[in-house]
């Protein structure tokens, strides 16, 4: 698919190629005017950057010192131990420039554009919200402003490779190209591209998306206070962020219901109302949909590692190497995955393990463990009908390592496909993952974290009420992100193979988990 | 006899699938940090208690010394495998877990059956229509409620469905619908499915079960719900993929050939196009048992149905070591029996299939 993989000091020179920084001086309008733009987009948000690329050292620091924590503690207690207090003071070390970051100004922030504010009088102007509008226009222009910033700078991507395509690249034409233009005319896939945008910028805008935040109105309301302006008395008065979601519950009746797009007593907004705990379901789906995305991009990442590793094995060695991959991917799907979820879960109950990420990591890891083998049956055919091929043999003849000839030669032709059916899995993952917050009882993301399931779990009984937001709408978030997750895979596999149907695998891999 | 020899092969690569799940339970109960004595006895516990549960479990031998890991697992195998489950720990204690699957069998196998056959009913017309009529509004319609159908989580829907059926809900009038029944909660109608045996003549051995076809009214018109939605991501599956076989099949030149011949559309489409398209939507079917199975827990739980996959879910809770082994090797044989009916059937559907390179 990719001959650019392939290429090596020798062969350039042998091709005659210049290096991209040469072609770059050669010609520099387009680059600098296209990085001059670039450079103005992270600035805005500089401070938002680098607080995120921390969270993600962060978060492997952490991630990597379990792993080997946990098989070193096989060996000795007192060795892992150890371990976990570097990773204590790494982690807490990280935290702080994290915390420096975060105070950086940025565009997008809460601090910039605040929505959360009280009233002078009955109908006196707002205080503390962004140009004394209302919570809820404050509120709108904010998530307006992010989405408008996060379509901007999709788009300045794609117009940065459109640009090195015009200018830079030594190829006038790849395979990829045509990739690119099948996409063009493909609606379907469109849908689906632009689904998954909106549901990423909504993970990584989390915190400056939602009218209020997790740590404020989730995790620590009674560590937090609010002003409002109490109608009965006529003045402002101060009030507990816990003690107003106590008297802003959603739980059916009139009385106690603060459905989508309205306001509760104390002047906050709620988009999305509240939950049957008064807290915001916005701030909820929003973070929900954050850690829903790392976890299933993490198994995911997981998953695909194993199956490209045991597929390019087995295509390349057959023989036993086969047979022990299909007997151990026969093996793990011989148990449908939730109930092997639900055993992994149960027999890790109350360990360490299921605190790291709030219960993510372990559902990370066993997604990936039980999740290969729907990906491997995918890239399997692929993998061996790329060993059968003359270059194979060559590469063999003339004594490539078989490592070198498995990365080279055969993985950018697997690749493709890995892709599609993966992107049709992790909407499995997803429904997978909210079905064990949706049981809970430990199983899951563990509360007070926001999980869509445990939303939908929360407004089970009122469905048929006033308050049947708090069900529908985190089912209708799953629904349309798994959609588009389709759609985008059905569009990568049309313009990777316009020749392909969909087949019996990738079916069987989109659905591969019943939630 | 080629097609026996080929049977029985796959049979015999079903035993080291069984052998290898059943590890893998073994594995995840034994060698994890879950630590059974605490399952049963709670965190502070009389150590001479302990000491007798430990013994009577299989953790420790009688003079206190601990069993070796691998005696453990070759008795688990063994065990299990010939149906000797023991008993219930904490779920039902004391009960044999053997008599306790046997029990909340049949409100599985009501659910299930009912949700492939909905599934089927509804999911390979529509496909069929899909691809017949392709890029008309119809198909578009078809095409996309089988998307959506099939990205939508069965719980949530299960949930949404339940909502709306209990009282004060849109749906509230299906409960009292001709025949009263409960939405939520086991119908007793399943368990009086048979009113009796009728003796066939003369032959006294021979009897034939006599349907007590009100109970199967109630029965089929209570598990509607549940099996509907159950049954919701195969059916968008089949809708898709009957889509795609059609269209691949009616371009295929044999179609032409036959339309050249003069034989009518109706025996086109049943003869050749139906029959074609039958193979890729078979492995879809057999999938279906496989989705069953796991998406049997959460419908189960949330219609309140007392089956199988209601009854894994508490031995969850309870951390029930007996009932998930035993539950988890019936699954796995299911799994497995599907799995091979399936390669049966292909050989039988598609004879160009080889018998020889049949497993994949």
């Amino acid at each position: 698919m990719c001959a650019t993989l392939t290429d090596t000091a020798r062969d350039r020179e042998r091709q005659d190629e210049t290096t991209l920084r040469e072609r770059i001086a050669a010609n520099p309008e387009p680059a600098i005017a296209w990085s001059l733009v670039a450079v103005a987009l992270i600035g805005l948000e500089f401070g938002a950057f680098i607080a995120g690329l921390l969270l993600v050292v962060d978060s492997a620091v952490i991630a990597v010192t379990a792993l080997i924590e946990v098989t070193v503690g096989l060996v000795s207690p007192s060795a892992s131990e150890s371990i976990v207090g570097i990773q204590q003071a790494a982690s807490g070390t990280l935290d702080g420039f994290r915390s420096t970051a975060n105070s950086l100004p940025t565009l997008l922030s809460r601090e910039t554009i605040p929505n959360q504010g009280y009233k002078t009088g009955p109908n006196g102007p707002w205080e503390n919200t962004f140009l004394g509008l209302e919570p809820a226009v404050a509120w709108a222009i904010r998530a307006a402003l992010v989405y408008a910033y996060a379509a901007f700078v999709s788009f300045w991507a794609f117009r940065g490779w459109k640009i090195f395509r015009a200018n830079y690249r030594q190829s006038d034409w790849t395979p990829r190209d045509d990739v690119i233009d099948r996409l063009d005319g493909h609606r379907w896939a469109q849908f689906g591209i632009i689904v998954v945008l909106i549901f990423t910028t909504m993970a990584l805008f989390a915190p400056a998306l939602g009218p209020t935040t997790v740590e404020q109105n989730i995790q620590s309301p009674y560590s937090h206070e609010l002003q409002y302006f109490d109608a009965e008395d006529g003045e402002v008065r101060t009030a507990l962020v816990g003690d107003a979601n106590f008297n802003s519950k959603s739980k059916g009746n009139g009385e106690q219901n603060v459905g989508p797009m309205t306001y509760d007593d104390f002047g906050r907004f709620h988009p999305f109302g509240t939950l049957t705990n008064g807290r915001d379901l916005f701030t909820f789906a929003v973070m929900g949909a954050r850690i829903s995305l790392t976890v299933s991009a993490l198994s995911m990442a997981i998953a695909g590692l194993i199956a490209i590793v045991m597929s390019l094995a087995s295509a390349y060695y057959k023989g036993i190497v086969d047979l022990a991959a299909i007997l151990s991917a026969d093996g793990i799907t011989s148990i449908p995955q939730l109930l092997l979820l639900l055993m992994v879960a149960m027999a890790f109950q109350g360990h360490w393990l299921s605190d790291v990420f709030n219960g993510g990591f372990l559902l990370a890891l066993v997604f990936g463990f039980t999740g290969w083998p729907g990906l491997w049956r995918a890239v399997r055919g692929p993998a061996l009908q790329v060993s059968e091929e003359e270059w194979i043999d060559a590469a063999r003849s003339f004594g490539q390592r078989p490592s070198v000839t498995m990365r080279k030669h055969m993985l950018p032709y697997v690749l493709p496909y890995l892709l599609i059916y993966g992107s049709m899995a992790v909407g499995g993952i997803i429904i997978a993952l909210s079905a064990l917050s949706f049981i809970g009882s430990g199983l899951g993301i563990n509360p007070p974290t926001p999980a869509w399931g445990r939303a939908i779990s929360m407004g089970r009984e009122y469905v048929s009420t006033q308050s049947w937001h708090i069900a529908l709408i985190p089912g209708v978030l799953i629904v349309v992100l798994v959609t588009g997750l389709n759609a985008f895979g059905d569009g990568i596999r049309d313009a990777i193979d316009p020749e392909s149907e969909g087949g019996a695998e990738e079916e069987a891999a989109a659905g591969g988990t019943a939630g | 006899m080629n097609k026996l020899l080929y049977i029985a092969k796959r049979l015999l690569l079903g035993i080291p699938v069984v052998l290898f799940g059943l590890t893998m339970t073994f594995v995840i109960i034994y060698l994890s940090p879950f630590d059974p004595m605490t399952a049963i006895l709670g965190r502070d516990s009389d150590p001479e208690t302990a000491r007798q549960l430990a013994i009577a479990l299989g953790l420790r031998n009688p003079d206190g010394s601990p069993v070796p890991l691998w005696i453990q697992y070759k008795d688990f195998l063994v065990e299990t495998i010939t149906f000797n489950f023991g008993q219930s720990w904490v779920v039902t204690r004391g009960q044999p877990v053997g008599a306790l699957v046997w029990e909340r069998m049949p409100a599985t196998v009501w659910l299930g059956f009912w949700s492939v056959l909905i599934a089927l009913i509804f999911g390979i017309p529509l496909g069929l229509y899909a691809g017949l009529r392709s890029n008309t509004w119809g198909d578009y319609t078809a095409s996309f409620g089988g998307i959506v159908w099939r990205a939508m989580p069965n719980f949530w829907l299960a949930v949404m469905l339940a909502g709306l059926l209990s009282a004060g809900g849109a749906l509230s009038f299906y409960r009292g619908f001709l025949i009263p029944t409960d939405v939520i909660g086991t119908s007793d109608a399943i368990g009086a499915l048979f009113g009796g045996f009728t003796p066939i003549s003369s032959l006294e051995w021979l009897r034939i079960p006599v349907p007590n076809l009100y109970n199967w009214a109630a029965g089929f018109k209570w598990i509607l719900p549940a099996a509907l939605v159950l049954g919701s991501s195969s059916m968008g599956n089949e809708v898709r993929i009957g889509r795609t076989a059609v269209l691949e099949s009616i371009n295929a030149p044999y179609i032409d050939t036959a339309k050249a011949k003069g034989l009518s559309t109706r025996s086109i489409i049943g003869k050749h196009v139906a029959r074609n398209a039958m193979i890729p939507l078979l492995p879809v079917i057999m999938g279906e048992f496989y989705l069953l199975i796991g998406g049997s827990v959460l419908v189960e739980l949330i219609f309140g149905i007392r089956g199988l996959g209601n009854l894994f879910l508490s031995a969850i809770f309870a951390s029930d070591v007996p009932i998930i082994g035993a539950l988890t090797y019936v699954f796995i044989l299911i799994i497995v029996f599907f799995n091979i009916a399936q390669d049966i059937a292909y050989t039988i559907i598609d004879p160009r299939i080889g018998l020889e390179g049949g497993n994949e």
